[in-house]
């Protein structure tokens, strides 16, 4: 055509994006609800709508495909076919084709050079259009995605050939943001009704200086008047203000479609290039995040993606050996959880499997046997994240390429001020779930003063504020301890854990204090850690935009950025994984203590990581050799693998509970003289009694705790 | 001249604008058979309509019949993306029926010609 056909292109890929975008929302509603006429309506005018536009542009192979899925969804309009999970399949296939082709599109290359239609897959749909059984159901894999590059790479330029497939895993954002119209008129009317609110304030100074200028004593009424208008003209104007930063700090969000539609594209891409069949699925992308957390989102997502692609999801002809179909799924979902947005990875493949977790951390030496045999189930699947660990057998072009997961945990929890969680069924399947604050620009802190200086730490790391006297903590092999909601938790002056002036008493001699004041212990957490941290005071709590550190400092680990405080301070903020990680380190030298001759065994179990590292740093301190189990069910399961001098056992855990733990090892010849102690919250007589009814030999009260109790009564009953 | 170009897809009805324009006609877009009537009855200078054939609502046929029985007999021109569907455009007294195709530029501009040669 004799147009300027580039322009052209260009709104047609714009348009077809959007038509895309749609169609996607549209596929997974009639997925919901196969009976859905509205939404495939709306479908067959997409379709219809891109096969029009494309032909005019001569985009053959858009043309055909969109052809194909009109004559589908045409076939489905007229009621001659229903929406079953075949035929959504198909659809989905289309679409995707047809995305993969206005992504070569956009990506620059020419309409010319773009890939023919995949005929297998035109075929299917228009087979099954015309009411066919699709040929290529469930024996023969759907030759759709892998049929282009295996099948025909003589007849048609494979997709590996094309510009925009040489670098699958390469996504790029740029740097502007664009703004509904609608939220730029609200920003610029709340301008407005604050100008005028500043007029009235212009009134008040003159009315002030009325008084000023007036010898006489003013008038009491008008005073009050005055004072009347002066506070709510103030109020309007701080609701005002208030509501312009919210709406200033929305116009910074954008929905994650930015990220998630050139992720489904680039999963496609991927999956190609490792021989297998996959469907991505995308929900959610409406939802909206700050600009900066989408920037930072792609690579840890295209890294879940790619350990999905590469680990979690089989090649086809294993996949029909397990009884699964040959296309595996891939599902990136998003939703709001109050001020948190949440998002899911998670494919349908062969899950983690835990025994090969185990032999990799053996091997790379990253743990000892002992140490193994003490994770649960989720710890062993959290080792994933540790520096150097790499399931792959083989380096393949994706996953094993430098990164690692724990690059990807980092990230999120690091730059992203989120949460990694990890959930995997053998056979079925693994789920990443990322939690993500909505923005990092504002958020909830807590500022106090420790070791003389103003600090603040963000809301979502604080568990608790709390003032204990010194006399409640406990002496542990690494330091100090507390037990605070039934968990022990580790305890630090925070002045001491950074090397700041010590201001108040130091922990060490800390419960030796005759006169015992109580000490103000901020709780933080990141996941199932806990630490306690005495600070001086309190100084207030508050929403503030948080400004990141300029470039020079940004290498400081312990501070995650600043906050204005009062006038013109600025206080840091202190980034708790990293505290948490210097505490870590500080209190490692304890592990290194070599066990004596004869170390009695002792085997802990609670379903409190805390409290379990706890009672092991404290019995390892006394030479004590000890195994950890989280509840009564692992604890019996260890108990019978190996022989143990003595048994300490919490009373509330899941799965089986102390009591049942204590009876059950009671029946058993091995055990029936072993020291067995139950260690709990529960103070009342009757549980005493329960306790040494079913067999126990000591009963500890946790609100009571003392290591001298626990290790005096170890040393009685061992003897 | 000025021709109304009536099509649901904007983008396919610029680029039907953009071939006719650089022929000097005036242009009038139209997103749906109602717009086009409402159109043709705001603007009497309207000499020639082009409309797509596959719209929401009223398809191009309806709206060329609709226009017949109230008795406004302009030139029509039917665009049609679905071969098997081409109809015999003299036998219902359409101008021309046209497939819409990246040769849309020679077609449309033969069809416009030869009415002007009329």
């Amino acid at each position: 055509m004799a147009l300027d056909i580039q322009r052209f292109i260009q709104r047609f890929i714009e348009e077809a994006l959007d038509h895309l975008g749609r169609m996607a929302e549209g596929i997974a509603a009639l997925e919901r609800d196969r009976a859905n006429t509205e939404r495939i309506n709306e479908l067959f005018r997409s379709a219809h709508t891109m096969k029009g536009s494309s032909r005019m542009l001569k985009l053959t192979p858009i043309t055909a495909t969109a052809h194909s899925l009109e004559e589908l969804l045409s076939a489905l309009r007229e009621g001659q076919q229903s929406a079953g999970p075949e035929i959504i399949g198909l659809l989905y296939q289309g679409m995707d084709a047809l995305s993969d082709l206005v992504g070569l599109l956009a990506d620059g290359s020419a309409p010319e050079a773009l890939p023919a239609a995949n005929p297998a897959l035109c075929q299917a749909l228009e087979a099954a259009a015309s009411g066919q059984d699709n040929p290529c159901a469930s024996s023969t894999p759907l030759p759709a995605d892998v049929s282009t590059a295996t099948l025909s790479p003589t007849a048609e330029p494979s997709p590996t050939a094309t510009p925009a497939a040489e670098e699958p895993g390469e996504m790029r954002l740029n740097d502007s943001v664009r703004v509904r119209l609608e939220r730029l008129d609200e920003v610029i009317r709340l301008m407005g009704e604050v100008l005028s609110g500043h007029t009235h304030m212009h009134h008040l100074a003159g009315w002030a200086r009325r008084f000023a200028g007036n010898t006489q004593a003013p008038d009491q009424s008008e005073l009050a008047a005055f004072s009347r208008e002066l506070r709510e003209g103030v109020l309007t104007q701080e609701a005002l203000m208030v509501e312009l930063h919210d709406r200033a700090l929305q116009m910074r969000m954008l929905p994650l479609n930015i990220v998630f539609d050139p992720l489904s594209r680039l999963a496609r891409d991927m999956a190609r290039s490792l021989g297998k069949q996959v469907d991505c699925r995308v929900r959610g992308s409406e939802i909206e995040l700050d600009r900066q957390m989408i920037d930072h989102l792609s690579d840890p997502l295209v890294h879940l993606l790619r350990n999905a692609l590469d680990h979690g999801i089989e090649p086809p002809e294993v996949r029909l050996a397990a009884g699964k179909p040959a296309r595996g799924q891939l599902t990136l979902e998003a939703w709001q959880d109050g001020g948190w947005v949440m998002i899911e990875v998670s494919d349908d493949g062969a899950g983690i499997a835990l025994a090969a977790l185990r032999e990799k951390a053996l091997h790379k030496q990253l743990l000892s046997r002992e140490q193994l045999d003490a994770l649960s189930e989720r710890e062993t699947q959290e080792l994933i994240f540790r520096p150097g660990f790499s399931t792959s057998a083989l380096i393949t072009d994706f996953s094993g390429r430098g990164v690692g997961m724990d690059v990807v945990k980092r990230s999120v929890v690091d730059t992203l001020s989120g949460d990694l969680q990890l959930t995997s069924r053998p056979g079925q399947g693994t789920c990443f779930t990322l939690r993500l604050p909505l923005s990092l620009a504002m958020m909830r802190v807590l500022l106090f003063q420790a070791g003389g200086l103003t600090l603040g730490v963000t809301a979502q790391y604080v568990v608790e504020l709390v003032e204990l006297p010194a006399s409640r903590f406990i002496a542990t092999a690494g330091g100090w301890a507390l037990t605070l909601y039934n968990e022990f938790i580790p305890v630090i002056a925070l002045a001491e854990l950074l090397g700041l002036p010590s201001t108040a008493v130091a922990t060490s001699d800390a419960p030796s204090e005759a006169r015992d004041p109580g000490r103000l212990l901020l709780v933080v957490h990141q996941g199932h850690e806990k630490l306690a941290l005495i600070i001086d005071a309190l100084v207030e709590e508050g929403d503030r935009v948080i400004k990141p550190l300029p470039k020079h400092l940004r290498s400081l680990p312990l501070i995650s950025g600043m906050v204005t405080h009062q006038r013109n301070d600025l206080v840091s903020l202190l980034h708790v994984p990293a505290l948490l990680e210097r505490m870590r380190q500080t209190s490692m030298p304890s592990t290194q203590k070599a066990p004596s001759t004869r170390a009695h065994r002792v085997l802990v179990v609670d379903d409190s990581l805390n409290t379990r590292e706890i009672e092991k740093d404290v019995l390892e301190a006394w030479g004590y050799h000890v195994t950890l189990a989280e509840n009564g069910e692992d604890g019996l399961q260890k108990a019978l693998a190996e022989s143990f001098d003595a048994i300490l056992t919490d009373v509330e855990m899941p799965r089986m509970d102390g009591f049942a733990l204590t009876a059950r090892l009671r029946e058993e010849h091995a055990y029936r003289h072993c020291p067995i102690i139950i260690i709990t919250s529960r103070e009342k007589e009757t549980d005493r009694r329960r306790g040494l009814d079913v067999g126990a030999d000591a009963y500890i009260v946790k609100g009571s705790f003392d290591q001298n109790i626990l290790v005096d009564t170890l040393k009685a009953l061992l003897g | 001249m000025r021709i109304l170009v009536v099509d649901d897809d904007l983008l396919a009805g610029e680029m039907i604008a953009a071939i006719l324009q650089e022929d000097g006609h005036e242009i009038l877009l139209a997103s749906d058979a109602m717009d086009a009537m409402t159109q043709v009855d705001h603007h009497e200078d309207i000499a020639v309509i082009v409309s797509d054939m596959h719209m929401p609502l009223i398809d191009g046929i309806e709206l060329y019949r609709t226009l017949q029985e109230q008795g406004i007999h302009l030139p029509f021109i039917l665009l049609t993306g679905n071969a098997p569907e081409f109809i015999d455009a003299e036998k219902i007294g359409l101008t021309a029926c046209l497939m819409k195709d990246a040769d849309m530029d020679v077609t449309l501009r033969d069809a416009i010609s030869s009415i002007l040669n009329h």
